[in-house]
């Protein structure tokens, strides 16, 4: 089971990103989260990543796309460039209700699959 | 009170005049009087009042897991009334403050030259700010962007109306506009001060079982009034606004966003140079604008002028749009090319004379007290009627309303959308995070009247 995304229902509020970091470290911050945000504001062009083990989930409105290391990241934005430092998503597999990401999401963008 | 959850602690206070920047403790008793947003903005107004203050205020839950918690609030006097204003800053903006490790910013004095404050990390900079005098909003906001190396920065910026004291001119967030009707662009412009810059990647502590409440308030206001509803073209209808505009806008729609962990997206980005269905990056640079600026987008419809694009020129110049459109009825303006020109010449129209009006093309009966805070918020709930917010006159509720999302932080045009958050909820979550067992309905209500009060004068 890996953390899947529809990008396309993504609006953009960020709060999955800030729900993940919640889970690590018990504070509101975007620094320590698996999921980044990533966003060209004046093309409304804007999309999440998520870090895994071995392979980078880019969320693009063109759709979802898994690159492994060294492949080429088309369309993620400069603000991109620091997930590859991000801890992996761990897939909240000790919180009781689920992954605190997807409960937190109010547009049903991130479901497990 | 014992503990601060929610807050950074830290209220800076930047002197225009000397080019220095202090921080100060958000002290738990200052928290105690006024609980944060624009109730503590009035208190710090008050001390700082003979050094023409502007003060930029995160509320108690700002950047929070409460739902819509995107607020920062912008308080002086307002260029247009010479009164207190309260101008709602939603979006990215007041997340970005916080978590750059400033709860409040108080703005003194003016500088001999342009400047930029530059916040992050905890750190405060008064930037010489040449480089994008003289700029647009946009070209501004590009250029911010590029020379502090990051585009998820919030910024705060004028156009050329505001440097030029344009009355009608607004604070923008970003490129697009904002809620500010107070003039505030022509405040910024008067202290030389073209932007704020933020980067926030600081850390908040929140109280244990804060989440959680704040995931079931969700999951409730989902199931409530706003169900099956998003977007502002779904306000178009319940506000009694003309229905062909949201025939109009939904043609022009390419996605809808929302502000900091809002479950109601009411910004939409309209695209009027490639096709709106275009969601792949194309080589078209602006494809459009964004916006939840519903007044103004039915003043330029009246006028029978393509909306989204005019409210673009607005954003451009830093000008309000409702209040834009308003003079180009008035002027017999019609065609885009015609409101181009005169939004320029109103840009640079230092001698304007404005008046504080509803932007609003329907009827409302708010309460005098209610031109404290921002009239681009709709002058009614949406989705419900009044009484499904509070007991009482509906002008009133309204004001409480605004009151309390003004103070909390919570999204002023969220707060008439979902009356599932009840002013007993605000209650019970400000008592867990503050461990504040006496706080009470009473309590708010003393800090929301008094807010109410100190601001008319």
């Amino acid at each position: 089971m890996d953390l899947k995304v529809e990008p396309l229902k993504c609006t953009g509020c960020r709060i999955c990103e800030f729900a993940c970091n919640f889970h690590y470290d018990g504070s509101i911050s975007p620094i320590g989260s698996s999921l980044m945000f990533y966003r060209e504001e004046k093309k409304d062009y804007y999309g999440l990543m998520v870090k895994r083990e071995k392979s980078l989930l880019l969320g693009r409105p063109e759709g979802e796309r898994t690159l492994k290391p060294g492949e080429q990241i088309e369309g993620a934005s400069a603000s991109s460039k620091p997930i590859l430092l991000r801890v992996a998503c761990d897939r909240c597999t000790e919180e009781e209700e689920g992954p605190l990401c997807i409960r937190a999401c109010p547009y049903g963008v991130l479901s497990m699959e | 009170m014992e503990t601060m959850n929610n807050y950074t602690g830290n209220i800076l206070i930047a002197d225009l005049a000397s080019g220095a920047c202090e921080t100060e403790e958000l002290s738990p008793e200052l928290v105690e009087k006024a609980l944060g947003g624009a109730a503590i903005n009035m208190e710090l107004y008050e001390q700082y009042k003979d050094k023409d203050p502007l003060i930029i205020g995160t509320g108690f839950f700002t950047a929070t897991f409460f739902p819509c918690s995107c607020l920062a609030v912008l308080t002086g006097k307002s260029p247009i009334t010479g009164k207190i204003g309260h101008a709602p800053l939603t979006w990215q903006a007041g997340v970005e403050l916080k978590l750059a490790g400033f709860d409040f910013v108080v703005i003194l004095g003016k500088s001999d030259k342009p400047v930029r404050l530059w916040l992050h990390d905890g750190l405060s900079d008064i930037n010489d700010s040449q480089d994008v005098w003289g700029k647009d909003v946009w070209e501004s906001v590009d250029k911010i962007r590029e020379v502090y190396g990051d585009d998820m920065i919030q910024t705060l910026v004028i156009g050329k109306a505001g440097e030029n004291k344009v009355p009608i001119a607004q604070v923008s967030e970003n490129y697009w506009g904002s809620k500010d009707s107070f003039g505030f662009g022509a405040a910024f412009g008067a202290k030389n001060l073209k932007a704020m810059a933020m980067r926030g990647l600081g850390a908040l502590e929140v109280a244990e079982g804060f989440f959680q409440k704040c995931i079931e308030l969700k999951n409730e206001i989902l199931n409530g009034a706003i169900k099956g509803k998003a977007g502002i073209k779904d306000f178009i209808a319940p506000l009694g606004l003309d229905a062909k505009l949201k025939e109009k806008l939904e043609s022009q729609t390419h996605r809808l966003n929302a502000c900091y962990n809002c479950p109601y997206p009411c910004y939409t980005f309209f695209k009027y140079r490639e096709a709106p269905s275009a969601m792949a990056q194309t080589g078209v640079a602006d494809p459009g604008c964004l916006t939840a600026g519903l007044a103004g987008l039915a003043q330029f419809h009246k006028l029978g002028i393509d909306a989204p694009q005019a409210m673009e020129k607005c954003f451009k110049a830093g000008l309000q749009p409702a209040a834009v459109a308003q003079i180009l009825a008035k002027k017999g303006i019609k065609d885009l090319a015609a409101a181009e020109a005169a939004i320029n010449e109103l840009a640079a129209d230092s001698s304007l004379k404005a008046e504080a009006q509803s932007p609003w093309p329907i009827e409302s009966s708010l309460p005098k007290e209610a031109g404290i805070f921002s009239s681009a918020v709709p002058p009614k709930p949406v989705f419900a009627e009044a009484s499904a917010f509070d007991n009482g006159d509906a002008g009133q509720v309204w004001l409480k309303r605004q009151a309390i999302a003004y103070t909390i932080g919570m999204c002023p045009i969220f707060s008439l959308l979902a009356p599932e958050v009840t002013i007993d909820k605000v209650v019970e979550l400000v008592q867990m995070s503050a461990e504040w067992d006496e706080f009470s309905k009473d309590t708010l209500d003393n800090i929301v009247n008094t807010l109410i009060q100190k601001s008319i004068g």
